[in-house]
């Protein structure tokens, strides 16, 4: 089942690597299901938590009668509640997505799988779902690992989509799901109307956002030179350049103005902002950058 | 001011001027961009907005490689062109420059003076000089100095340049081409009799820098080309001074008189102010009137003055030409003269002889008597060695002594006239066999006694022959007299040399080949003084004996000091032998000149224009002036052509050969410069 790519989806290292791991959030959710993650919530579990004087009116089963042998007086155990988290993974599927080597979009992909694996390893809810998503055929909701292979299965159908807004469809998003849990926002932020509203969007969903702007080694460094009529593939828009050393200079100032610039807007609003590029191995990227920058652990 | 020679058409340029357009046009062509389908060109449009260009300029704004290869193609365009220019070169590659650095050379009509004018010459010469070229510098005035013997190095070769001075001598180019064609061909022998060539001549250009101002030479050039160079301006005014002395007053003889010639080198009227001086003190001033190239004289009676130190300067000089245009002296040299009047001093004479009437009655006159003191000796004193005589005619007290019949052992340190006899002068020979005695051979030799010689020839050019007749004087008898070397027969007869005049040691030795007055035997066998010959009976005889008086005593009697040309020797007479004379210079340095045992010295440094002091412990002994009294140098209008080796030289007008010099080498230099550099450029890929 799947395309020949699932397996390169996610190794079975990686996967080894994953399995360890787990998806934080920085936001307490009230999940509605009981899962394995714990909650900040005290509540029924094994795991014991605390203890409190009684009150009355306290559920009795609580009551450790050990304590209260000794000391003669009543306290109640309190344990730690577990849930489960909601985790989205939302790819960027727009053409200019489907450049690099490998292409963003895959590496997109890649990333999402790795993500969503370790949430349906913890037993956490796990959507992965690309932008441009139609609404006739929505990404399964899953949870558990066995949904493993129906997850690679979907992401492996997705497709580099016709152009489209980031802004439309951040809206789109928010409107089909609940604003609750994890988001993580795998995209190049190549939108000439600008990304700042689609984030607004999310951002009032109280989703926790982790935007992870992914660039190709050929953005940051471009291997072009001579005379150029540059087309963009998203709206066939021409630049016509003369590649000079001032010019790629130039042009690598405005790149990091540009991911300054996005730093600068999701730091403000809470947004954890990872830049990212596809030459970096994804166990690295996770295994490394993402578990210091504290999205997983 | 070098010219630019058009080598092209017009449509040819035209061709020209439209090979950067079309080069601009296929860049365009090129300039066709490759489509390249990008992510996003998003952060492109964001990074070109400023450098987004459309217009043309623009685009051209900073196109660097095409404007280095327009520069490039242009350069290369203009190198394949050979441009030109109209330069100058030299003859040849082997190069001699004469700098005339004599009086002359210092007038002023060029900028500082014509010799700086040669010297600015000769540098640009030197300038123009192509690599591997070799070339000397030799300045010449009477005498030639090599400064520079033949090098490549320029710098050496300016630098002798600048070292030249200026002197205030004669001119001679004769002695300088001797000295330059020695040097330019060093095959050649320096003998001139003897010319051989030994080696492989090289030819040389020999460039003359001078207004011409030197006697023709009729040396030959060898493989020498001269290439004469005036130096100076048309119509340079100079009016100088050619004579200046004291004499005697013809009508008053106890009183002096100062004389000055004056001349005139140029074709303008000139009006002289001369201001006579005596002591440093002026006594005279006169105002002169002078036609183009004519001389005039000037006289001032200095009454019965001693001695004193008198000097003549043309304080102004104005030349007016017939066009009206006023002219200034340009040489300054020859505007001062200067003199010393002494008192005369009679002549010493001494007459040995056993009797000579007419003689001695010719040297009694009143006239004969005011130019000489003449003592009477017996030829007995030539015997004893002891006597008064050797030792005042050892230390040169005469001027001259006559020996009448007799000779000494010893020839005097004086001028001698022999009558009758011949002077002792001896020269030793190597012996013929070894060991013997050196051989004595004496210089003078005598013929075999003749009768009734004929006087046939008189040189009347020399002082002591001049206006003699002799053509009714009999000879009865005479001893012809073999010409010394060296010597000079001053009267000559068919049977012989009758008078002959020899150097000797800086004097000279008159022999008459008979005596005036003879013993004769008669038959009887009783000798009897009688005549030889009519001529102390002739108009002529008075006339000798006063040229013999005034040519061996007048140098010493004179009436005023030596005066010498510029670098001339000075002969000085030291009262003490052996004791140095101190000779100070006008402007105040003192020189130590040696003497010698006779009480002679000579003396070299004469470069300076003035009155030279000779003084011995202090006291003074005599003086001596140093003038230009040139009329060539004072000449100092330059010569159009002049005549170097029997071949007339004309002067160039233009300075040098036309050349033109090319200069394609140094722009191709630059366009592969260029090239290194656009080659740099592309593999820095900074290409804008």
């Amino acid at each position: 089942m799947g395309t020949n790519d699932n397996g390169d989806l996610l190794p079975p290292d990686l996967l080894a690597k994953l399995e360890r791991m787990e998806l934080v959030s920085r936001k307490i959710f009230r999940g509605r299901m009981k899962g394995e993650r714990r909650s900040r919530r005290k509540g029924q579990s094994v795991e014991f938590a605390d203890f409190r004087n009684y009150v009355p009116g306290d559920d009795l089963r609580f009551i450790d009668w050990n304590t209260y042998a000794r000391l003669d007086r009543l306290f109640l155990k309190i344990f730690m509640e577990e849930e489960d988290l909601h985790f989205y993974a939302l790819i960027d599927s727009s053409p200019s997505m489907d450049f690099g080597e490998p292409t963003k979009f895959r590496y997109a992909r890649q990333l999402a799988a790795a993500l969503g694996f370790i949430g349906l390893v913890r037993g956490d809810r796990v959507k992965v779902l690309s932008m441009g998503d139609s609404p006739t055929s929505p990404a399964p909701v899953l949870r558990g690992r066995h949904q493993l292979w129906r997850m690679l299965d979907h992401l492996a159908s997705l497709e580099p989509t016709e152009q489209f807004s980031l802004a439309e469809a951040a809206k789109t998003f928010c409107v089909r799901n609940s604003g609750k849990g994890i988001l993580v926002l795998i995209t190049d932020l190549m939108d000439k109307s600008g990304y700042e509203q689609a984030l607004r969007y999310l951002l009032a969903q109280d989703f926790d956002i982790y935007l992870i702007h992914l660039l190709s080694v050929e953005e940051f460094e471009p291997e072009v030179q001579g005379d150029l009529q540059l087309v963009d593939c998203e709206d066939g828009d021409v630049a016509e350049v003369t590649v000079t050393a001032p010019l790629l200079k130039r042009y690598k100032r405005t790149l990091g103005a540009f991911i300054e610039q996005a730093r600068d807007f999701c730091n403000r609003r809470g947004i954890l902002y990872f830049p990212a590029r596809n030459d970096v191995p994804i166990d690295r990227l996770i295994g490394g950058y993402l578990r210091q920058r504290g999205l997983v652990r | 001011m070098p010219g630019f020679i058009n080598m092209l058409s017009w449509w040819q340029w035209l061709i020209l001027a439209a090979v950067p357009p079309a080069i601009i046009a296929l860049y365009f062509l090129k300039l066709k961009r490759r489509p390249l389908e990008v992510p996003s060109t998003y952060l492109w449009h964001k990074s070109i907005e400023d450098l987004h260009v459309n217009t043309i300029w623009q685009r051209l704004r900073r196109n660097l490689l095409l404007f280095l290869q327009l520069l490039l193609v242009l350069l290369i365009m203009i190198a394949v062109l050979r441009p030109g220019v109209k330069g100058a070169k030299l003859l040849g590659n082997r190069f001699i420059f004469l700098i005339d650095n004599s009086a002359s050379m210092q007038a002023s009509d060029l900028e500082g003076s014509r010799l700086e004018d040669a010297k600015r010459s000769a540098r640009e010469a030197i300038e123009l000089m192509q690599p591997g070229d070799v070339a000397m510098v030799v300045s010449f005035s009477n005498t030639p100095k090599v400064e520079q013997m033949f090098t490549e190095n320029k710098r050496a070769l300016l630098r002798s340049v600048d070292a030249i001075k200026p002197t205030s001598r004669s001119t001679s180019l004769s002695e300088a081409i001797k000295v330059a064609s020695g040097l330019a061909n060093p095959g050649r022998t320096s003998n001139d009799s003897n010319d051989v060539q030994v080696a492989e001549a090289k030819p040389a250009t020999l460039y003359i820098f001078s207004d011409g101002n030197f006697p023709e030479t009729d040396l030959s050039l060898g493989n020498l080309q001269p290439v004469y160079m005036p130096i100076g301006t048309d119509g340079a005014a100079n009016v100088g001074i050619a004579v200046f002395n004291v004499r005697r007053n013809d009508s008053q003889p106890d009183q002096l008189q100062a004389f000055a010639r004056l001349e005139n080198h140029s074709k303008a009227q000139a009006t002289v102010s001369l201001e006579l001086l005596l002591d440093g003190s002026m006594i005279d001033a006169a105002r002169l009137e002078i036609g183009p190239g004519e001389t005039q004289g000037f006289e001032r009676n200095l009454g019965e003055l001693e001695t004193g130190k008198l000097e003549l300067v043309i304080t102004e000089a104005e030349f007016l030409t017939e066009e009206g245009a006023t002219l200034e002296d340009q040489l300054a040299l020859d505007n001062r003269a200067w003199t010393v009047a002494r008192k005369s001093r009679p002549a010493n004479i001494l007459l040995v002889t056993s009797g000579c009437e007419p003689l001695e009655f010719a040297l009694s006159t009143n006239l004969a008597m005011r130019l000489a003191n003449v003592t009477l000796e017996s030829p007995n004193v030539l015997a004893d060695e002891k006597s008064d005589y050797y030792q005042r005619a050892a230390v040169g007290a005469y001027d001259l002594i006559i020996y009448d019949r007799c000779r000494p052992k010893v020839m005097p340190q004086a001028n001698t006239f022999f009558l009758g006899t011949l002077p002792t002068t001896a020269v030793e020979l190597a012996p013929e066999t070894e060991g013997a005695p050196p051989r004595r051979v004496d210089v003078w030799q005598a013929e075999k006694q003749v009768a009734w010689p004929k006087i046939i020839d008189i040189d009347s050019a020399h002082p002591l022959t001049q206006w003699i007749a002799m053509d009714n004087v009999i000879i009865f008898q005479a001893t012809p007299i073999k010409t010394p070397s060296g010597g000079t027969v001053l009267m000559d007869s068919d049977l012989g040399p009758m008078m002959v005049i020899a150097p000797r040691e800086g004097f000279e030795d008159l022999a008459l080949a008979f005596p005036f007055v003879d013993n004769i035997a008669d038959e009887n066998g009783v000798e009897e003084l009688r005549g030889l010959t009519t001529w102390p009976g002739r108009s002529s005889f008075p006339v000798f004996v006063l040229n013999l008086l005034q040519y061996f005593g007048g140098g010493r009697g004179g009436l005023d000091s030596l005066s010498v040309q510029p670098g001339g020797q000075v002969a000085l007479q030291g009262p003490v032998p052996e004791k140095p004379l101190l000779v100070e210079k006008p402007s105040g340095g003192e020189t130590k000149v040696a003497v010698s045992k006779l009480g002679r010295a000579t003396f070299n440094d004469t470069e300076e224009l003035g009155i030279y002091d000779v003084r011995s412990d202090d006291k003074p002994v005599d003086h001596f002036s140093v003038n230009l009294f040139d009329p060539a140098e004072s000449d100092i209008t330059v010569r159009k052509d002049v005549q170097v080796g029997r071949l007339p030289v004309e002067g160039r007008t233009s300075n040098w050969e036309p050349a033109r010099k090319e200069f394609w080498k140094w722009i191709l230099m630059a366009g592969f410069l260029l090239l290194l550099f656009e080659w740099w450029l592309y593999h820095r890929r900074v290409y804008v």
